[in-house]
């Protein structure tokens, strides 16, 4: 065959014609919609019977699921941003929300308000928590607050009597001793929360600041992080919580987490993961709140947690918002989600869903309801680099529970690691 | 040119594919990240020239990045050694003892196929956990291990160990090699009444000589490139406590977790340009130890 530069271009001229034709009835046809969550074994399960049910009401758009644990989802969620190709609908944490947004990888849903979306009976509180510069980003599908599961048959074997409501920094020692003690070690009193985030943050809120201020600097003190690795490395020295080993890998899957997998009696979580995790057990939990700071402010808040995102790369936009609305609004689909990613924000879904809900449902709805007046108010967004300083934290915190430095040391390494990483992400 | 094409032709006709692969698909990339790696980049808005600005703070702020430095090199100082031994020491093993049994080789290799994989890792994580699997056997014989995984003093070892395990590629290059040591040499040794570990220094390991070089300029560059077994064992993140902070790990962060690819690609430079240094040494270095059979006349 005689090759020239014509019969070349011609040659991949045909070829590209030839790839490019079947796709094009192939779409007129199918619409489809990627949804990407976060999940455990019982979300992922209810969410893909979810997608069933939307599938029948709509058989002309075809939705795929993906969805992977916690861990892995920001690592993935950041290298699909990158290349171009994430997902059309994405769960989304209040933590995550501004650095998407602030990245121009979200759309603003404010246009299909009261048109295509229908949330116009919502509790405005949550649903506000979801706007960023005024626009909403992100549409509540859950709120949540910090929760301290604990294992409520290891609570009475050991004769353990407090308010788990209303405790205090001091009280948490003496039950810890009391359950390791009454297990013979077996069993330690909490896992080693120093590593935890979410606790930390409590902490500081409880010392009367904010872990970020309004312009995104740390505002938390090395006083406050010193202090905190200070009381657990206490109750570790003491013995009543969870081995070093154990501590240091960071965010182990659920199943092997310390309650669940009874090594512990308590372990820090978000209250929508209550229905997982008694999934997973067979001893009742129940759920304490993270322990106060006698004579000061509450620390802990109830956040909307679990946002479903419309992305930069959705290309179906009508077919996405349809599955939006009926994610908040289509009676089958609520009562398949029930209250697994949290509470929901509507008054007439929550009316809708007690009816049916299961005991540790149940419980949850109570611990939601009994903590509503002892929590401060939602912090204020985090700055560009906050999922950064979270993981410097971790670290650090882990340098302290291996001994390799002392807690105060490490808190002012850590506050001055935290507050170049906002001003480099700037 | 004529004679030259035709000589030569054949030899670029099989290179083809990768000359394609090459200009089509990497050149592009390469050529980009060398761009980004003088810029700022979250990959959402457009980057931003900062000239030399990624690599100052590389080398003068960046303690993580130091960190990673000392990892790796501990990785490739400990592993890279053992690996070849225990390479060399089963190629000869099987040199001797099973000259004809191939089956052998395929299975001695298996753990190489094996080694990058992610179920293996998930299984090294297992079996050096604090109640995993070795520790069992440790109990057996009434020691308490420690974790070794989640121990930041043990757990780059069980990487080490990893590595070791993984003797497969470079052994089947040592066999080959030894394979093409002329049997009389060893002959004429026995009749000197040479002592076995006298050949092994003498005959052996100065006839394999270009086939060490070979295997361990490779070997190198693979142990700087470790990626995927390290990403697991280490939850992502080079946990615990940056022991397993592995460059490419800390690479990986950068550009997908804190959304810096332009720091990511000054990063993959830097990187680039070590395994390059470390192979031009290894090349310098063999002018004094390698000696190619076509050197002796």
């Amino acid at each position: 065959m005689e090759l020239t530069r014509r019969s070349l271009l011609g040659t991949m001229g045909a070829l590209a014609a030839t790839t490019a034709l079947p796709a094009v009835p192939a779409m007129a046809a199918d619409r489809t919609i990627r949804h990407f969550w976060w999940g455990n074994p019982n979300r992922d399960k209810r969410t893909f019977a979810v997608i069933d049910v939307f599938q029948k009401h709509h058989p002309d758009i075809k939705v795929s699921g993906e969805t992977i644990g916690w861990g892995d989802y920001w690592t993935k969620m950041a290298t699909q941003t990158a290349g171009g190709n994430m997902a059309d609908l994405v769960q989304m944490d209040y933590r995550y929300l501004f650095e998407y947004v602030r990245r121009g990888a979200l759309k603003p849903l404010d246009e299909y308000v009261g048109k295509t979306l229908n949330i116009a009976d919502f509790d405005p509180g949550p649903l506000s928590g979801g706007q960023v510069d005024g626009k909403l980003y992100a549409l509540n599908i859950g709120s949540n607050s910090q929760v301290l599961v604990y294992n409520k048959k290891a609570f009475e074997d050991a004769g353990v009597d407090v308010d788990v409501i209303n405790w205090t920094r001091d009280d948490l020692p003496k039950v810890c001793e009391k359950i390791t003690s009454a297990s013979g070690g077996k069993m330690k009193g909490s896992d080693d929360l120093s590593t935890a985030v979410d606790v930390m943050e409590i902490w500081v809120r409880q010392n009367g600041r904010e872990f970020y201020d309004a312009d995104g600097n740390i505002a938390a003190t090395e006083e406050d992080v010193a202090t905190f690795w200070q009381y657990w490395a206490e109750l570790r020295k003491a013995g009543v919580v969870a081995d070093k080993d154990r501590t240091v890998i960071l965010s182990p899957p659920l199943g092997e987490s310390g309650i669940v997998s009874g090594a512990t009696a308590m372990s820090q979580y978000w209250s929508n993961q209550l229905v997982g995790i008694q999934a997973l057990m067979k001893d009742p939990i129940g759920a304490a709140m993270i322990p106060h700071k006698k004579d000061a402010p509450y620390g802990q808040f109830i956040k909307p947690s679990m946002f479903m995102s419309l992305t930069r790369d959705a290309k179906d936009i009508d077919a996405a918002i349809m599955y939006m609305n009926d994610w908040v609004n289509d009676p089958e689909t609520i009562d398949i989600l029930g209250l697994e990613r949290g509470i929901p924000c509507s008054p007439k879904v929550r009316e809708a869903l007690m009816p049916k809900l299961t005991e540790t449902e149940k419980a949850s709805i109570d611990y939601f309801n009994a903590i509503q007046d002892h929590v401060g108010k939602l912090p204020p967004p985090q700055p560009k680099g906050a999922g950064e300083v979270y993981d410097t934290f971790m670290r650090t915190a882990s340098d302290v529970v291996l001994g390799n430095i002392e807690p105060a040391e490490a808190a002012g390494q850590f506050i001055q690691d935290a507050q170049d990483i906002v001003d480099r992400a700037r | 040119m004529r004679r030259f094409l035709a000589r030569n032709a054949p030899g670029y006709m099989f290179l083809l594919p990768w000359l394609l692969g090459f200009f089509l698909l990497a050149l592009g990339p390469i050529l980009a990240s060398l761009y980004l790696s003088f810029t700022r980049y979250d990959m959402v808005s457009a980057p931003r020239w900062t000239g030399f600005g990624n690599y100052v703070y590389m080398f003068t702020r960046d303690r993580r990045f130091w960190k990673a430095i000392d990892v790796t090199f501990s990785y490739v100082a400990m592993a890279v050694p053992a690996r070849l031994i225990m390479a060399l020491g089963v190629a000869m093993l099987l040199d001797k003892g099973l000259r004809t049994i191939s089956l052998y080789r395929a299975i001695f290799y298996l753990p190489s196929l094996l080694g990058s994989s992610i179920a293996i890792a998930i299984l090294w994580r297992q079996l050096f956990s604090g109640d995993g699997a070795v520790n069992q056997l440790l109990a057996m014989v009434g020691i308490q291990g420690p974790s070794w995984i989640t121990d930041p003093n043990t757990s780059l070892y069980t990487l080490v160990v990893l590595a070791m395990w993984q003797f497969g590629s470079p052994m089947l290059i040592f066999l080959a090699g030894l394979r093409a040591i002329p049997r009389d040499l060893y002959e004429a040794a026995e009749i000197d009444g040479t002592p076995r570990w006298r050949q092994f220094l003498r005959i052996t390991l100065p006839l394999l000589a270009p086939v060490i070089f070979f295997n361990l300029v490779l070997q190198t560059i693979d142990a700087f490139k470790t990626f995927s077994s390290v990403f697991i064992i280490s939850h992502g993140n080079g946990a615990p406590a940056d022991s397993l902070l592995f460059y490419t790990v800390y690479l990986f962060n950068e550009a997908f977790k804190f959304f810096r690819m332009g720091y990511a690609s000054a990063l993959a430079w830097v990187l680039l340009i070590i395994i390059a240094a470390f192979t031009a040494l290894a090349f310098l270095s063999s002018k004094y130890w390698v000696h190619y059979e076509n050197d002796r006349d």
